[in-house]
């Protein structure tokens, strides 16, 4: 423990120096302007970005990275409350009662009132994360590659069903990431697949052009024309911000409890932010002595989820740096510009970066510190960039797009990839398919097919080393329960209504 | 009400997705195999695309026929048909760019694929899109071309 916190001082050391710390204040301050945009949700946001960090050292991109995606994060609240527009998916269940809040008069105090909870709970996530990282990396390092196969699987599984509604969509989606991480050329031995004959496809699919396809043109695709956003009502200075004293008092225990349910299921490899959100929003719900009140305003529906989702995503870099397996699609596209960059996260990581890791986890609580400083000043500015109109909106971030893609490589191919990704994901859009399973998936593909190799290899070519190693004996038996739990559902599904989905796409 | 009108978006995306995974694991066939012992470059491919297929008929079977009562949800989720002026203008903005940046060079690239993006919105006119387009350009050309250095020339022909 002792350790720990020496290693933290030197982290801070780490990410206090100027370099490092300009990046990440540009990451916080730009993360947070995209992120408050309409429909601009941190996988956008970040993907957007990432060209960017092609041009800079690892150890502040990684800390830039982090830090857009923090502050697209909380800028996205600004717009869930104000406006009633989640773009991303955790942030619909602050919509639900801080919306009712904002047409109350009272928006700046939920503001006040998530930016307190968000600071909160990612300082006790950060702790987890501090203490919690070494442990498993002692254990991580015992792991065969058949462990970490099954892992992954497990991560795969669990990120693919839980999402939303329907698990078989979900796990279709898995598939098809993973799929796209298979063409380009084979890591074992170098063959060509699934290129069709195009020598660009060669180094495979981009991280890039396969995200801002996804996730920024299929929704250009999708939403122009169809979407009409209302312009905000919502005039919020600095001084509204402040919550009555009253309010703080309303808002402190679900704060606690929704920084529980976050940190608790920030573990759990694959339960997505948006599933922890409704945990704890239904928590508290079930907790209040009025749950009528819940849906028409109460404080405590916007400090318990947004408190839950800010620890879970720190939480959630535990197993991301310490075993290199991402626990939804932000923490993947983060995992793959690392890779990028020529890091591999996982066990080694620590001991061959501590700069990276140490630094990253100084640069959280600074980056969360940054984001205090700067939401209470800039709150009118923020307000204003709300009312960008979609119209001017999307032709400048496709522009934004076509030229970050570019620049990747300096290669105009990968902007004709993009707008390719694009109608696929506008296409599985519209029939209804979850798209960030498909990130996970293609990230950790590649991975995943080495290893699997590399593990029948071992056992030459028996399937039963899965099951006869005690450690993924336990998650090919975790993959198993959630396949039951699933089945089990699915069968007691109530008959004649639709199997709609109750959950976000996320 | 016939079959047809009774086949729902779930279907129709659970067969895509059992052709999708038929056409992968049959193109697999084309690279090494191997066994589980050894395996070759199409082995792991191969898997995928027959789970795919799996989950495409698994996904076919389990949707009841009879479309879904229409759903009162978020505008962002009821993705209907195509608007085909969105798309036309959007891809067209993309291969704007490609073209152009090829052949023109940043400045006619940012212009053009601005301008066609913007009329893809029925809400914007003509002059809207030209008066985005003038400021991106400029915007660009400040940060893209001076500030960041990407490597696109600013006239090329």
């Amino acid at each position: 423990m002792h350790d720990s916190l020496m290693q933290l001082w030197y982290g801070f050391g780490i990410a206090l120096q100027p370099e490092n710390l300009m990046w990440s204040v540009f990451g916080v301050l730009v993360g947070n302007l995209i992120g408050v945009l309409p429909g601009m949700g941190p996988l956008s946001t970040i993907s957007m970005l990432l060209p960017l960090t092609y041009v800079i050292a690892p150890v502040p991109a990684i800390l830039m990275l982090a830090g857009i995606f923090y502050g697209s994060q909380y800028g996205g609240a600004i717009g869930a409350i104000l406006l009633n527009l989640p773009s991303h998916p955790p942030h619909a269940v602050t919509c639900l009662d801080g919306y009712p809040l904002t047409l109350r008069g009272r928006g700046g105090a939920a503001l006040g009132i998530t930016m307190m909870a968000s600071f909160f709970a990612a300082s006790v996530g950060i702790v987890v994360m501090i203490f919690l990282s070494p442990v498993l990396v002692d254990v991580a390092a015992k792991f065969g590659p058949s462990d970490i196969c099954a892992i992954m699987l497990l991560g795969l599984l669990a990120g693919a069903t839980m999402a939303r509604g329907s698990p078989l969509k979900g796990v279709a989606m898995t598939i098809v990431g993973l799929l796209c991480g298979v063409a380009g050329t084979d890591p074992m031995n170098g063959t060509r697949r699934y290129t069709f004959g195009l020598t660009d496809l060669a180094d495979g699919i981009e991280l890039g052009a396969l995200c801002m396809g996804l996730f920024a043109v299929a929704d250009f695709l999708v939403s122009v024309n169809r979407t009409t956003l209302h312009p905000g009502h919502a005039k919020v200075r600095m001084r509204d911000m402040r919550p009555s004293r009253q309010e703080l008092r309303q808002a402190f225990w679900p704060m606690i409890r929704g920084t529980g349910v976050g940190t608790a299921f920030g573990a759990l490899p694959g339960t997505g932010p948006t599933i922890t959100t409704f945990i704890a929003y239904a928590l508290e719900r079930r907790w209040a002595k009025d749950p009528s009140r819940f849906g028409h305003g109460a404080l405590e529906g916007v400090a318990a989820p947004e408190a839950a989702s800010h620890s879970k995503t720190q939480v959630d870099f535990i197993p991301t740096m310490s075993l290199g397996i991402p626990g939804d699609a932000v923490m993947a596209l983060l995992l793959g510009a690392l890779i990028l960059k020529g890091v591999q996260p996982g066990p080694q990581l620590i001991s061959e970066h501590p700069d990276i890791f140490w630094g990253l986890i100084a640069s959280f609580w600074i980056g969360n510190v940054l984001l205090v400083i700067l939401n209470v000043p800039m709150i009118g500015v923020w307000v204003r960039m709300l009312q960008v109109p979609y119209r001017f909106l999307f032709p400048a971030a496709l522009f934004f797009i076509a030229v970050g893609n570019f620049s990747t490589h300096n290669s105009l191919f990968e902007v004709l990839e993009t707008g390719a990704l694009g109608v696929l994901g506008a296409v599985l859009l519209m029939l209804d398919f979850p798209l960030s399973p498909i990130v996970l998936g293609f990230v950790l593909g590649p991975m995943l097919e080495e290893n699997f190799r590399r593990a029948m290899l071992l056992s030459r070519g028996d399937l039963a080393v899965f099951v006869e190693r005690p450690i993924s004996a336990c998650f090919v038996g975790a993959c198993a329960v959630v396949i039951a739990i699933q089945f089990v559902a699915w069968v007691r599904r109530p008959r004649g209504a639709p199997a709609a989905a109750t959950l976000p796409s996320e | 009400m016939s079959v047809r009108e009774r086949i729902t978006r779930d279907h129709v995306g659970g067969a895509l997705m059992a052709a999708v995974g038929v056409a992968v694991a049959v193109a697999a066939n084309g690279y090494r195999i191997g066994s589980l012992r050894a395996m070759g470059s199409g082995f792991f491919p191969l898997v995928l695309g027959v789970l795919l297929a799996l989950v495409g008929i698994a996904i076919v079977a389990t949707t009841p026929l009879r479309p879904p009562a229409p759903r009162e949800t978020a505008p962002a989720t009821t993705h209907g048909s195509v608007d085909l002026r969105a798309w036309l203008c959007i891809l067209g903005s993309v291969l704007a760019f490609v073209v152009l940046g090829r052949h023109g060079g940043l400045v006619p690239a940012s212009f053009v694929s601005v301008f066609i993006a913007a009329m893809g919105d029925r809400e914007n006119t003509a002059r809207d899109a030209a008066w985005l387009a003038v400021a991106m350009t400029v915007f660009g050309v400040i940060v893209f071309h001076y500030g960041l250095h990407v490597l696109l020339p600013l006239f090329a022909w």
